[in-house]
């Protein structure tokens, strides 16, 4: 198959609801040829793992990549340099970027705007938007800038706006945006980075403010905190965003999402910690123990796969280091897989980097 | 396993008053039930005043040999398989510890041997040239005359699961006469206290100045207190414990901390013949599978010299058949989670760098084991534990020593197989970066009679001198009634 038949496939299936597992199936198991044949680090990796185009039946058997491989490796069934657009990890958690080529971004914006309108929009049109994160322009290999530059030009009412710039948060304009909106009575969405609502929280509570935003708002957090704020667990912070901004926690939405995948999880509001996320039906999920990759029985705690077909151009199957747990219309997500100190008085990995970065 | 295990040993303290905490431990399909002495702070406060003055009163004029002839007995018996307190040692401490069977009784057997009599004797030779001076005042060599003392109160913080490390530095303190407090590791509660039970046996008034207790690290007020009794800590545990100790220790209280390490071993290639190469590995694969490399001298990596008539590659093959070969006899007990999650996350670095030739990983992910072979030379970084190690092959093993010495901090044991020239030009290079312990290939987990751990002296380090200059010797003949 060659790349426009791909995308096109893929477009398809995307606009196919309804479809089956048999459909997702074939589909997976076609994509997986195409990756294996074009994308040598994978073909590799998939053939050191005895499981090749001929030997794998079932998309559960395609195998998954670490997601530290997109550090270290080119994973790409294109040359790299074809590429329209090359989203990079932040780098905030070790050494080197995740890197992720797109050849073209048609797939990518059909998969984002179509999860976005399903799980966020509900059949509304347009929402006034403010942004708390820095816009492509500043960031052009941020898979999260294009994403919500999508979502405002998709999806936002033309007073939308970006409150983060070069030089940070524009707190003055966004309290009056937020505070126009509270006086208009329209509904507003605040949407961004998990850790840029934290400064924003501690300033109003510093001026001892507090919005009471319309009916119909909603805020909108991903990526959780990074380093790049204080730490803050779930429950607390979707309390603090419930009162610093009069929007109940059943309307606080966290995506789950990564440069790695071209296919965000939503979940339905954070009103119980940690709520279940689920994604549309060109992505699936399995819960697999750590070490062999073998899927563990539903209910019990593993580490999480995630199949995405519309990352067609890289590996559709990528091992993360989530923890997570199947549940009755998706998974709840259980923080980091950490690896365990040592049981005795050896040194093991987290002790012996945190000296050396010491 | 119905019974509840009662841990911990502690005179003075009426058995009724003693509060429990039960921690339930599990592996090889059964359940052991542990009671843990639970203190309250004025219970510790009384506890550590009856070791004080136990030590003061009887212990200080105890003869060294006593004290020997005491742990001596106390070793016997558990060396003896049909002692009650044996059986229950290897009944309980694979459950508890989650090693098998084989390791736990082995493990036993090897470190009791230590504290025979003759190796007690070894021990106060290796750190007084005249270990009577922990009895009395002797002549010193520059004139005068010295006294050795130990603590009133030695306090033990131990950690991890490896079964009777405690055992090292109770008996160490036990030797210069220290009033001993041992505060159990959570991981391997049940040890110490049985030994000191032994002792007591042994010697009622020895049993007497010897306390083993178990609090919840890094809180509350029995901690506390302890710490601020104590003349001495000797503590065991990672950068995280041992600094959140320190800070409480007071000033004045000498505080002796042992932090976790990283082990290494290094092949030369005059080891590597066909005849040599696979008993090696063998001896090697002990090493690792010897409580799953949660000790502190466990290899977690292998460097070895290339142009051997036996390659890196083909040793890394051979130490895998026998990781392989142990298995069945030594198991590897069920991993949780953050286990398994720390070996995924170290093949899959490796596996990553096997795409493109540089490394070459032997054994499935669901084998017990996991080898990976480094073509180009690495720098010393941990494994995943528990039998999971890298063999790093290397031009000339004169370039280890360059590998290791960035991780100073964490450096203890390195195994060599090297002829005598090499064996002593390497050690030199490796002492240069921190090393302070070189043992066999097959004898890294087993530290000799008299080792000094981290390179410190295990009894000089807990004493205090008190000295007669030849000053006040001489002055004192002026005095004597048979002065001129």
């Amino acid at each position: 198959m060659s790349q426009a038949e791909i995308v096109d496939a893929l477009l398809d299936f995307i606009g196919r609801p309804g479809a089956t597992e048999d459909a997702f199936e074939a589909l997976a198991l076609r994509l997986f040829a195409y990756q294996f044949r074009n994308n040598a680090p994978y073909r590799r990796f998939a053939q050191a793992r005895g499981r090749t185009p001929l030997t794998v039946r079932r998309w559960r058997d395609i195998p998954a990549v670490p997601i530290k491989a997109f550090k270290d490796l080119t994973l790409s069934c294109c040359p790299p340099d074809a590429a329209e657009r090359v989203f990079m990890t932040s780098g905030t958690t070790g050494a080197g970027r995740g890197r992720s080529y797109h050849p073209t971004l048609a797939v990518y914006d059909r998969s984002m705007l179509t999860g976005f309108a399903a799980r966020i929009m509900r059949g509304r049109a347009r929402i006034r938007m403010g942004i708390l994160f820095p816009d492509e322009a500043v960031l052009p290999n941020s898979s999260l800038a294009h994403y919500l530059a999508l979502a405002k030009d998709h999806f936002g009412t033309p007073d939308s706006a970006v409150f983060v710039g070069p030089s940070g948060l524009d707190l003055d304009a966004l309290l009056s945006a937020l505070a126009e909106a509270e006086a208009s009575g329209e509904p507003y969405a605040l949407l961004g980075a998990t850790y840029a609502f934290v400064p924003v929280m501690d300033a109003l509570a510093a001026q001892g403010r507090r919005f009471a935003l319309p009916a119909g708002s909603f805020l909108f957090d991903t990526g959780g905190f990074k380093g790049q704020s204080r730490e803050i667990e779930p429950d607390a912070f979707y309390d603090g965003l419930s009162q610093a901004f009069g929007v109940p926690r059943a309307a606080c939405l966290n995506m789950y999402g990564m440069t790695e995948l071209s296919t965000q999880f939503y979940d339905d509001g954070n009103a119980v910690c940690p709520p279940v996320k689920s994604g549309p039906h060109w992505i699936r999920s399995r819960v697999v123990d750590p070490l062999t990759g073998a899927d563990l029985p539903e209910g019990e705690t593993g580490v999480l796969v995630h199949h995405d077909l519309a990352h067609f151009n890289s590996v559709s199957a990528i091992l993360t280091e989530d923890a997570g747990v199947i549940v009755p219309g998706g998974f709840r997500l259980l923080g980091r897989v950490e690896g365990s100190a040592s049981r005795g008085c050896s040194v093991a990995v987290a002790e012996f980097l945190a000296a050396a970065q010491g | 396993m119905s019974a509840i295990e009662e841990a911990g040993h502690l005179p003075g303290l009426p058995a009724e008053t003693v509060g429990r905490r039960v921690v339930e431990y599990g592996a090889w399909g059964e359940t052991v039930a542990v009671a843990l002495p639970s203190l309250s702070g004025d219970q510790a406060k009384v506890l550590c005043g009856h070791i004080r003055t136990r030590a003061r009163e009887t212990l200080r004029r105890m003869p060294t040999a006593r004290i020997v002839a005491a742990i001596d007995r106390a070793s016997a018996g558990l060396l003896d398989r049909a002692h009650p307190l044996r059986r229950k040692a290897e009944a309980l401490l694979p459950v508890v510890t989650g090693y098998d069977r084989e390791t736990v009784r082995l493990g036993l057997t090897s470190t009791l041997k230590t504290f025979r009599q003759p190796q007690l004797l070894r021990f106060l030779a290796e750190d007084f040239s005249n270990p009577g001076v922990l009895d009395g005042f002797q002549p010193a060599v520059k004139g005068g005359l010295v006294r050795a003392k130990g603590p009133d109160l030695l306090l033990h913080v131990w950690a991890g699961n490896v079964p009777a490390l405690a055992l090292w530095s109770l008996v160490a303190g036990l030797l210069v006469k220290a009033g001993t407090l041992g505060k159990l590791a959570t991981a391997e509660p049940l040890t110490a206290g049985w030994f000191a039970q032994a002792i007591a046996e042994a010697d009622p008034e020895l049993g007497d100045c010897l306390a083993v207790t178990w609090w919840k690290g890094g809180a509350g007020g029995v901690e506390a207190a302890c710490l601020m009794q104590a003349d001495c800590v000797m503590a065991y545990g990672g950068d995280e414990t041992l600094a959140d100790l320190r800070a409480k220790v007071p000033v004045g209280t000498r505080f002796l901390p042992h932090g976790h390490r990283i082990g290494f071993a290094m092949i030369a290639r005059e080891a590597l013949d066909s005849r040599r190469a696979g008993p090696l590995a063998r001896l090697a694969a002990h090493d690792v599978v010897r409580y799953e490399q949660q000790g502190c001298y466990a290899p977690q990596m292998l460097f070895v010299e290339r142009s051997g008539a036996v390659a890196p590659l083909e040793f890394a093959r051979h130490l895998a058949y026998e990781l392989a070969a142990m298995a069945s006899r030594h198991p590897r007990r069920r991993l949780d989670p953050a286990e398994s999650a720390g070996i995924a996350a170290w093949r899959s670095a490796h596996e990553m760098r096997a795409l493109d030739g540089s490394a070459t990983l032997l054994g499935d992910p669901a084998d017990p084991w996991s080898v990976v072979h480094l073509d180009s030379a690495a720098s010393l970084s941990p494994s995943g534990l528990n039998r999971t190690l890298a063999v790093v092959a290397v031009d000339d093993l004169a370039e280890v020593p360059a590998l290791v010495a960035p991780h100073r901090a964490f450096l203890q044991t390195a195994g060599i197989a090297a002829a005598p020239a090499r064996l002593l030009r390497l050690a030199d290079d490796l002492a240069a970066a921190g090393v302070t312990r070189i043992a066999a290939i097959g004898r890294m987990t087993a530290p000799e009679a008299g080792w000094h751990h981290d390179g410190r002296f295990s009894l000089l380090d807990l004493v205090t001198l008190t000295e007669i200059e030849a000053s006040a010797e001489a002055a004192a003949e002026g005095f004597a009634p048979y002065a001129d």
